[in-house]
């Protein structure tokens, strides 16, 4: 039997996330600062390190110290992510306004599909806008339905590691730690770039309602 | 007097009832549709005093009474009124603590009976009204605030809640209980009124207010949160539709790469099966079972369909037989011809070959095991050689003699 302790250090240096959505065990297990230290101490031996975000609610393996061959692959990295931002927010909004409650998904909320696919079919506007974020690189849908659109991006979705469908049976997928990262990232962009993307929005929508 | 007012009373509660559809419709859209009833009925329930009409030009609404009578007992939270007017309240229940200990002074114990009764039921209507209030805040913190939908509306209605919460806290301040109770004295009955009811009403209030008033910060907190993210977002689409082409710095570059873009890749391959490991042998067992033999690959339709195979003569190819077998085949004739027995050597003399004698020789005895059975039953072959002087065993051919037996 595999200890949660080699069970945890195997999905790290996998590359995969882990929060209290996509591994409660292994969220609580690490959120212990005795047993952080000791996962620390393995992936140290192999140049990596215990990297956590969102206050320290999801955490992930990162490399120790960089060299040519790491920045090399952060770069890869970051240009992919660089390039995922757009849809990945586009889609954020779509569903925060497809939702009806006018909340921004957050680690743990559900999205229901079928409901969400009612929704986004009863209203052109959302159906136009869910069709541009398919035909991003990032999603590659060639189809025109809804139906396919939508579900070729949850499923793209998931792969990536940012919903989970806890029941296979069951349409109802669930927002991880990812999401979180996602806000992270743009909050970091946001602040080093100096956007005021907040500000930008204000201003928009006072304008938009002075119309 | 008091069996008219009795008789009024029920008369009008009876006309509620009797109308009570009509009532609830205009209860739901705040307004009545006139062409929807007779204008008997419309005219009996104004001069009731259940409908008004608040301009001339205006709709036919309920009267605010009607209205909260419903509001509070149907606990519906749209309900946004909070009745904070507890400084007038206080000030009626002086006048009426006034009155009774008057009446009493003088010995005019019916009318201060009365009095009392009154009292009683303003005390008792102030602390319901305080307990109502907190309810409706409560109700409406439960559901966080689910009645608007976006999240500046949720806003704006949590700052109205807090702003009536505060106002409800500086109303409770007026209560002065050293004032109550030097008004009520040593009489046992305004003790229990204005000191005992009030103060535990009060008590009470003022707990549950400071808790609905951390429930709201707390949830002003959250909503400010998604603001925040949501414009976060929307700020973000914006400012890609203003500069299309903005990328953002490479932070991989940077000397100290922020921990956010430092994910360290997968570096976890699948293990291999040890097919030495005991520990795994009934595992592997079960692994190789499942293992269906396939002797067909699939292959593409076109491929599958039946061709037809043309079948052509194959070039003939004829093995020369060569020199040695020839003259091999020729010594083993002569042999039958002559009836003679006839060594090989010889034979290579008479006919001057040019062969190895060596090759030649075996080349005779591989000739004579190559015959059949049945053929090598007219030959008889005899070797004429020595043993090797060293090794023992070793038996060195010189010559084979061919005859006929």
């Amino acid at each position: 039997m595999i200890s949660e302790q080699g069970r945890i250090l195997e999905k790290l240096l996998s590359g995969a996330f882990i929060c209290q959505i996509s591994d409660e065990d292994g969220w609580r297990y690490l959120k212990n600062s005795g047993h952080a230290q000791a996962v620390e101490g393995y992936l140290n031996t192999l140049n990596r390190t215990l990297a956590s975000c969102a206050d320290g609610d999801v955490f992930f393996a990162g490399y120790q110290s960089l060299g040519d061959d790491e920045r090399k692959v952060l770069t890869n990295q970051f240009q992919e992510t660089a390039a995922g931002l757009l849809p990945l927010v586009e889609w954020l909004l779509l569903v925060q306004q497809a939702k009806a409650d006018d909340v921004p998904l957050a680690q743990g909320q559900a999205i229901r599909l079928p409901e969400l696919q009612t929704q986004i079919e009863d209203t052109p506007a959302y159906k136009e806008q869910l069709a541009k974020i398919a035909r991003y690189r990032l999603f590659g849908s060639t189809s025109s339905e809804v139906d396919a659109q939508l579900k070729l991006v949850f499923k793209r979705l998931a792969d990536l590691g940012y919903l989970i469908k806890p029941n296979q049976e069951k349409q109802i997928y669930l927002a991880t730690g990812k999401v979180e990262y996602l806000f992270d990232v743009l909050r970091f962009i946001d602040e080093t770039e100096s956007l005021s993307l907040a500000e930008q929005a204000e201003q928009a929508a006072s304008q938009g309602s002075l119309l | 007097m008091n069996h008219n007012l009795q008789q009024a009373g029920v008369k009008l509660l009876n006309t509620l009832s009797r109308h009570a559809d009509l009532i609830m419709q205009v209860y739901l859209n705040g307004s009545l549709d006139e062409a929807s009833t007779t204008p008997q009925i419309i005219d009996n329930l104004v001069k009731a005093g259940v409908l008004w009409r608040p301009e001339s030009e205006a709709g036919l609404r309920l009267k605010s009474a009607v209205r909260n009578l419903l509001e509070s007992s149907l606990q519906d939270e749209r309900n946004r009124q909070i009745d904070a007017n507890i400084g007038s309240a206080l000030g009626s229940l002086k006048t009426l603590a006034g009155h009774y200990k008057e009446a009493l002074h003088y010995g005019r114990f019916a009318e201060s009976q009365g009095y009392l009764g009154d009292l009683r039921e303003h005390v008792y209507a102030l602390t319901e009204s305080l307990g109502n209030s907190v309810r409706v805040l409560f109700g409406r913190i439960n559901n966080e605030f689910g009645y608007v939908s976006s999240i500046d509306a949720k806003i704006r209605e949590n700052e109205l809640a807090q702003s009536q919460v505060s106002e409800l806290l500086r109303q409770i301040e007026l209560f002065r209980f050293d004032e109550l109770s030097d008004l009520a004295g040593a009489n046992r009955e305004l003790r229990l009124l204005l000191v005992v009811t009030l103060q535990q009403a009060f008590a009470r209030v003022n707990q549950e207010l400071s808790i609905v008033q951390g429930r709201l910060l707390e949830l002003l907190g959250r909503f400010r949160e998604y603001r925040g993210r949501t414009r976060l977002l929307k700020g973000f689409v914006l400012h890609m539709e203003q500069h299309p082409g903005f990328e953002p710095g490479n932070y991989a570059k940077l000397t100290q790469v922020p921990m956010l873009f430092n994910q360290a890749t997968g570096v976890m391959g699948p293990a291999h099966a040890d097919v030495t490991n005991v520990a795994h042998e009934a595992e592997l067992h079960q692994l190789v079972g499942r293992i269906k033999a396939l002797y067909h690959t699939p292959k593409p339709a076109s491929e599958r369909t039946a061709s037809t195979i043309v079948v052509q003569q194959q070039a003939a190819i004829t093995v020369e037989d060569n020199a040695l077998k020839k003259a091999v085949e020729a010594y083993f004739l002569q042999v039958i011809d002559s009836g003679k027995r006839l060594t090989a050597l010889d034979y290579l003399q008479q006919q001057q070959l040019e062969f190895d004698p060596e090759a030649w020789i075996y080349q005779v005895i591989g000739g004579y095991q190559g015959l059949s059975a049945e053929e090598q039953e007219y030959f008889a072959i005899d070797t004429t050689g020595q043993p090797h002087p060293i090794y023992s065993g070793n038996f060195i051919v010189q010559d084979v003699e061919l005859g006929l037996r």
